[in-house]
């Protein structure tokens, strides 16, 4: 008798919504993302996260930043993206800022960066855990304040995001004249 | 065999596996030149520093490009889900890799499959996605810092960006409190490694060592001093330390490597690297009961 193991398929579990006001918006947004190469599916929300139609698209949480960019390059309209879990916490939006003398290091969650404060150039990138970290890392190095790219334009994840938060203060400081 | 698995940020860089050599500047596996920058290229560096001065076969790296597009990422978590029970390794180090709760799932059930179970390291999104997965208390050692075991703390986060302000403590200072409600939530491996100002290595809950020297705040700065961390617990757990001492030594050998480089922070991380044999050679018998190996003249 010959037996055959089925291949198991396996359960998607992303951790985040993206909300919509139609179900078509939702429709349209899958099959965008399908083609960009996400894993994502349709999903019923919560009714506790129920702000439009009752059809979400479930995400990869941590890739949230890159979805945002595709689905506004796409001209979609999406209501918002939140974690699954009701009780998860808003995005952490703390940021913290060490003077190192020459040096400016801001942290914004699990991300730093930190500037020279005489020239505005990114010296370190450090913290996070998502591949795009180590490409953000070595794009932003070397490159003053004022001519890199945001980190929320040219990475993908959360630990992205929080990088931008980063960048954006420090971008305040060193425009504030903060070189002492 | 240790094993170590990241993704490296290198555009199209197919799936590449083998064992790890040192080319200059750079990292070869399977003929690709790797850079020792940030993230998984300084984690296996600082390994194969390690394993270089003990004498002990060379990490088996495997890598894969992605720039957090999350492709590669699949690739290998696929790869592992499928080799690892044959390879079978002593210890296998999870790194950099877009976090994937449903596929650490399946990666877990597959290495519970080897003949003998490998010590297990996880650090940066790959300790995010066993968390998230409810997989934590599956793994050996963590290596978080101050945020990450905030993140650790939080039952209900997924990611280190979705954590309760009141958890959220940047100065580490909080660290075993945090510990402690991570292990009771079921969000901490059997032994955390927690980096910051004060490192602290904690089993089951309770602290076993504070390491706090020397000092050398301008470490926090530098990308990769963490990964490095990770690196010299792997390979000196591959050398069959217990996790608590390879913890400690790992913590001491790089604040010393911090020291010996005369870090600013606006040091690379390969500058930091570059003394590990030194500090092995200075203080590696004085840590440990490892005075006399292959290597270390």
């Amino acid at each position: 008798m010959a037996f055959f193991k089925r291949q198991q398929k396996v359960k998607f579990e992303g951790g985040g919504l993206v909300l919509f006001q139609e179900v078509s918006q939702a429709m349209a947004a899958e099959k965008i993302l399908k083609a960009a190469g996400y894993t994502v599916r349709l999903v019923a929300p919560p009714a506790e996260l129920r702000k439009g139609c009752d059809l979400a698209v479930e995400i990869n949480l941590v890739e949230q930043p890159g979805i945002e960019r595709l689905l506004k390059e796409k001209d979609l309209a999406y209501v918002s993206i939140d974690p699954i879990k009701i009780k998860t916490a808003p995005l952490l939006d703390i940021v913290k800022v060490t003077d190192f003398g020459e040096w400016i290091m801001v942290k914004a969650g699990n991300m730093k960066i930190t500037y020279e404060k005489s020239s505005g150039v990114i010296v370190n990138v450090s913290g996070g855990g998502c591949p795009d970290i180590p490409y953000l890392h070595a794009e932003l190095i070397d490159r003053r304040l004022d001519e890199a790219q945001r980190p929320k334009d040219l990475g993908y994840t959360l630990c992205a995001l929080n990088l931008d938060r980063a960048f954006d203060e420090c971008l305040t400081l060193h425009a504030r004249g903060d070189k002492t | 065999m240790m094993i170590v698995a990241g993704t490296v940020p290198i555009k199209d860089m197919p799936l590449t596996m083998g064992t790890v050599a040192l080319d200059g500047d750079f990292l070869t596996v399977d003929s690709k030149k790797i850079p020792r920058t940030q993230g998984t290229g300084a984690m296996v560096s600082a390994a194969l520093a390690t394993t270089s001065y003990l004498g002990l076969e060379a990490p088996y790296a495997m890598l894969v490009g992605d720039k957090g597009e999350g492709k590669g990422s699949r690739q290998l978590y696929q790869y592992l889900i499928d080799h690892v029970a044959e390879l079978s390794p002593s210890v296998i180090t999870l790194h950099y890799w877009l976090p994937d709760m449903g596929q650490t799932r399946q990666l877990c059930a597959a290495i519970e499959k080897c003949e003998k179970r490998p010590i297990m390291i996880a650090d940066a999104a790959s300790m995010y996605s066993a968390k998230g997965a409810g997989l934590a208390e599956t793994f050996d050692i963590f290596t978080p810092d101050a945020t990450e075991i905030a993140f650790l703390a939080d039952p209900e986060a997924t990611h280190p960006a979705y954590i309760f302000k009141h958890l959220f403590e940047t100065d580490g200072s909080r660290a075993p409190e945090l510990a402690e409600t991570a292990y009771a939530n079921h969000g901490a491996a059997r032994l955390l490694l927690v980096k910051g100002a004060v490192d602290y290595v904690i089993k089951e809950g309770k602290v076993l060592a504070t390491i706090n020297e020397p000092n050398v705040p301008a470490l926090e700065p530098i990308g990769g001093t963490g990964d490095t961390i990770t690196g010299l617990i792997s390979a000196l757990t591959y050398a069959e330390l217990e996790p608590h001492e390879a913890a400690i030594i790992a913590a001491k050998a790089n604040r010393m490597a911090g020291r010996y480089a005369k870090v600013t922070p606006a040091t690379r991380v390969r500058q930091i690297i570059a003394q590990f044999p030194s500090v092995f050679k200075d203080y590696l018998c004085q840590w440990s009961d490892v005075c006399c190996v292959k290597g270390a003249d």
